[in-house]
């Protein structure tokens, strides 16, 4: 007989996963609504990591992809009629452009430069959509355009059978499942990427580009790259999100408290890990909105304050730093197992 | 284009030039660091690249590696016009540099350094390469004496295990003519010796090699022939012998202390 000998690290994330695959019949409706609105976050922070955690391009700026993919998202679908699959493709597109020209500068810019132009790019957008009320909606935003997808008798019908009774409570469950779905594409996708060849040539990209070089390797066609996918990615999950439910508007998508939310994210789950933003995109979500609503005006002090702590502590952020302590547990089980070595 | 690499203006280039300098200038703002500089190295040979500090041998060593360009001259690898080319094209084409100071990537083991010279060039590739880029990973380095080391951070490493790395990494792009720049600087005379038999082997195997040093000690009982520059011109080219009893040579170094 094998035993499946499966590393804590490990058990934690099937867990996790468990959890998220049957978050809807253990969570109240307006949780699961919330968590829904996390998976976003971590999607947006799994695109923050993919550049900026691996090939230390900073980009302080990175609302400008999901605004850019739920803007263009919404304003096809508004006003020439394209159907969300299509409405979500040019989000995609556009954002996947928009990631080609902010990776030019990189070619040339490097650390703050770099870091200043991508934090100006947002508050140009900002600007725009304030000018043209009208057609972009300025700070309150577009209305919301068609749903993905809409539910029919025979799937409502199984919806009421298993308790999803009411129209909201059953879409919140084809919405959740479906932003699952995206969650769990994007965090296959990067996590494939990096764990590649692709991913050793961004991480040294970060470390020494004259190695890069030295190495044969073009570092100015994987910068570009890295932030082609993930303005992509990024600009995806802002067209799938206002596409599911979320708003477009600047609070949700373009702001730069949600650029500087995302860094943050990642940097307390850990750079150049994606699963680190992906977890803690999740619980920052929660852990936010508990401080918001039992200490209300002290909750952002409170908040940055454990932001604080926890890169105190464990300074390669969560992830890494509990999948130092698994390994720690397993060789202590492994001394406990064989005492004489 | 390919034409030149029988043809040059003074009719001296040989058919088998690995590398040839034509009137290579490189001047930054109003400095000149290399002077109409013009030499050639053959197949299988290794050539010593001498000069006082400061003679500008690094930046022609750029200027060839595709650093940077030359402000004038051409650069010809194997017959073909290499000016200006990016640094990145001339390694897949066979011409691989170390650097003075070490470059290692610090947050990867010795033979994870050693990997990065052989992965592809390209966004996307779906080749079975990973247990072959090791696999030949390993041989490389057992070949330059890193064996014990590879599954050790560069960090880890004594001076002379970062040269050999830097040598590890350039032979992993499979160099033909490999450019390396100051590698006895730092060493004692036995990693002198142990690294001067590590060019000799890479030699008898069939690689071309230009070795950069200011002080000749080492150097002249490796290299077959020397080309000596002082403030970007050359002084001097001709066999070890010939380059020792050179009274302007030992005029550039000063007291001629050789």
């Amino acid at each position: 007989m094998t035993r499946l000998d499966l590393e804590p690290r490990h058990v934690v994330g099937i867990v996790c996963l468990g959890g998220l695959v049957f978050a809807p019949f253990l969570l109240d409706v307006l949780t699961l609504r919330q968590l829904q609105g996390a998976l976003f976050l971590g999607m947006f922070a799994m695109s923050w990591d993919y550049v900026s955690g691996y090939t230390g391009q900073l980009s302080f700026g990175h609302s400008m992809f999901f605004a850019a993919g739920g803007y263009s998202a919404t304003l096809v679908n508004l006003h020439l009629g394209v159907t969300p699959v299509l409405a979500i493709v040019v989000g995609t597109v556009v954002a996947g452009l928009l990631g080609i020209i902010v990776g030019f500068p990189a070619l040339r810019l490097r650390g703050p430069y770099l870091a200043l132009i991508t934090l100006i790019i947002p508050l140009i957008l900002v600007q725009i959509a304030n000018i043209f009320p009208g057609y972009l909606g300025g700070e309150a935003g577009l209305r919301s355009p068609d749903s993905l997808v809409s539910i029919g008798d025979t799937v409502a019908s199984i919806l009421t059978t298993i308790g999803f009774r009411t129209p909201f409570d059953q879409e919140v469950f084809v919405y959740y499942y479906i932003s699952l779905l995206f969650f769990l594409g994007i965090f296959a996708l990067f996590y494939v990427f990096t764990r590649s060849y692709v991913g050793d040539i961004f991480t040294a990209i970060r470390e020494d580009e004259d190695a890069v070089l030295a190495s044969g390797i073009n570092p100015a066609k994987f910068k570009v790259f890295a932030f082609t996918m993930s303005g992509a990615v990024g600009g995806f999950a802002g067209a799938a999100f206002v596409h599911t439910g979320g708003s477009p508007s600047p609070d949700a998508l373009l702001l730069i408290v949600v650029s500087i939310e995302v860094v943050l994210i990642s940097i307390l789950g850990g750079m150049g890990t994606i699963t680190g933003p992906a977890a803690v995109g999740i619980a920052y979500y929660f852990v936010r909105d508990f401080l918001q609503t039992t200490f209300s005006h002290l909750s952002m002090v409170l908040f940055f304050a454990l932001a604080l702590l926890v890169l105190f502590f464990l300074p390669k952020g969560i992830v890494p730093g509990l999948s130092d302590l698994s390994r720690k547990i397993l060789e202590l089980r492994d001394r406990r197992a064989n005492p004489t070595t | 284009m390919s034409s030149h690499a029988t043809q040059s203006a003074d009719g001296t280039a040989r058919t088998d030039d690995v590398l040839r300098l034509e009137n290579v200038t490189k001047r930054f703002g109003g400095v000149v660091a290399v002077d109409d500089l013009s030499f050639s190295v053959h197949d299988e040979e290794i050539l010593g690249f001498i000069g006082p500090n400061g003679a500008g041998k690094s930046t022609t060593f750029n200027c060839v590696s595709g650093a940077f360009p030359p402000t004038d001259g051409t650069v010809y690898y194997q017959g073909e016009d290499i000016t200006g080319v990016p640094q990145y094209a001339l390694v897949e084409k066979g011409l691989a540099r170390t650097y003075q100071t070490f470059r290692p990537l610090e947050d990867r083991t010795v033979l994870e350094n050693v990997s990065l010279s052989m992965v592809p060039n390209k966004l996307f590739s779906f080749d079975e390469f990973r247990t072959t880029v090791e696999d030949r990973a390993r041989e490389i380095c057992q070949q330059v004496g890193l064996t014990e080391y590879m599954h050790q951070t560069p960090d880890e490493l004594p001076h002379a295990g970062l040269l050999r790395l830097e040598v590890g990494r350039a032979l992993g792009t499979e160099p033909e003519l490999l450019l390396v720049d100051e590698p006895f600087a730092g060493l004692t005379p036995e990693e002198v010796e142990r690294t001067a038999t590590l060019f000799r082997s890479l030699r008898e195997d069939g690689m071309t090699l230009i070795v950069i040093d200011h002080n000749m000690h080492g150097l002249l009982d490796l290299v077959d022939r020397v080309v000596v520059i002082s403030f970007g011109e050359q002084i001097a080219e001709g066999t070890p012998d010939e380059i020792r009893n050179d009274p302007s040579v030992q005029e550039a170094y000063l007291g001629g202390e050789l």
